[in-house]
């Protein structure tokens, strides 16, 4: 396993440097080598690369669904919305999921 | 799941507080009245809690018309649980920093909406209902299942496509999902402790028991953008699932895998 030392960042919680993990090629880890002294922001920072690593690409997706969730649409843009065209198949009785 | 006929046995559009309400109630229904009652509860919020009205009681406070003894309850206690969701957000969700269309300074909507909602859904299952979903233009509440042995299909919308969906939630039961996201209105969501609009995520998604709660979480989540995730991982019962404006997605350890998401029940269903 490689490490490689970054350089030293100042942050708005104080002086900041990770190191990186690499083995087989692959980064694997990365270490925070410096803590702005010690206080609470510091493990944030540590824990902030975990659930990060919980991501994938955004793909377009199309199923049959109940309902739609999103940001606040008003009544105006609820017409070309597709709970719009939901609601529009319930009041006709038709087949859903 | 095999296509089935619906098992809707009401079915209702309200347009309320500048926005669609959607009603899809399965069997069993309400007893008769039951969402009469129910629309007239949510024109009364609308009433009351508007910031496009100029004589809504909370327009009226926010420009310091009425003192806060003078408030009604209900307002009171609205007023108090925004401050508690101020608290638990770290000031990401602050209902008085930020600027309301009536020109105060006071806009608690992004609760308002939810917690009614709620309210809503504790009335129909008063009338007897057990299984039901509302969408308060683009919030949800569900309760039970669409059918039985069935799961609520809920699609989240993709932030750059309107009639497309980025991912799918079944959810049964008790729960509540809510999406902050600026593709909608076009408006800025300020970050309350910067006085600034928040530009990271494209749109947050927050799952949990209580609508009240999940609207509030999702405009935290948004103006929070990444660290959404560290901080709302302590909080109980309640996930987030964030988009980028890049297309990468991220979300809260007890958010479904994607490859679990056909169970996503499990983990939101606490």
């Amino acid at each position: 396993m490689a490490a490689y030392d970054g350089a030293t960042i100042d942050t708005k919680y104080g002086p900041v440097q990770v190191q990186a993990q690499v083995q087989n090629g692959s980064l694997v880890a990365v270490a925070v080598m410096q803590y702005p002294n010690g206080d609470g922001k510091s493990v944030r920072i540590n824990q902030r690369a975990l659930p990060e690593l919980q991501s994938e690409a955004l793909t377009a997706q199309s199923a049959t669904v109940h309902t739609v969730s999103g940001a606040t649409y008003t009544s105006n843009a609820y017409v070309k919305s597709l709970q719009s065209a939901i609601d529009k198949a319930l009041a006709a009785g038709a087949v859903v999921a | 799941m095999t296509p089935h006929r619906a098992d809707v046995c009401l079915h209702h559009v309200e347009h309320v507080m500048g926005m669609a309400v959607s009603f899809d109630i399965r069997q069993p229904a309400p007893i008769s009245g039951t969402l009469t009652e129910v629309l007239r509860w949510l024109h009364h919020v609308d009433a009351t809690f508007s910031t496009y009205l100029d004589d809504s009681e909370i327009t009226r406070f926010g420009r310091g018309e009425i003192a806060i003894d003078d408030l009604t309850a209900e307002v009171q206690d609205v007023l108090l649980q925004c401050i508690e969701l101020t608290d638990l957000t770290g000031g990401a969700f602050d209902v008085f920093a930020v600027p309301a269309p009536n020109g105060t300074q006071l806009d608690p909507s992004g609760f308002v909406k939810g917690w009614s909602i709620e309210r809503a859904a504790a009335m129909l299952e008063d009338g007897g209902a057990i299984n039901f979903c509302i969408n308060a233009g683009g919030d949800i509440a569900v309760r039970g299942e669409p059918a039985p042995g069935d799961a609520w299909q809920i699609g989240i919308r993709h932030p750059d496509h309107v009639d497309q969906l980025a991912l799918v939630l079944e959810v049964r039961g008790t729960m509540a999902i809510a999406t902050s996201a600026t593709y909608e209105r076009g408006a800025h969501i300020m970050d309350p402790r910067v006085g600034s609009p928040t530009t990271e995520l494209a749109s947050a998604t927050v799952v949990g028991r209580d609508l009240g709660i999940a609207d509030a979480y999702a405009t935290a989540a948004f103006v929070l953008g990444l660290d959404a995730i560290e901080w709302i991982d302590p909080q109980p019962g309640y996930d987030a699932y964030l988009i980028t404006h890049d297309g990468e997605t991220c979300w809260s350890t007890d958010f479904p895998h994607p490859s679990q998401r056909v169970a996503a029940a499990a983990s939101a269903r606490r």
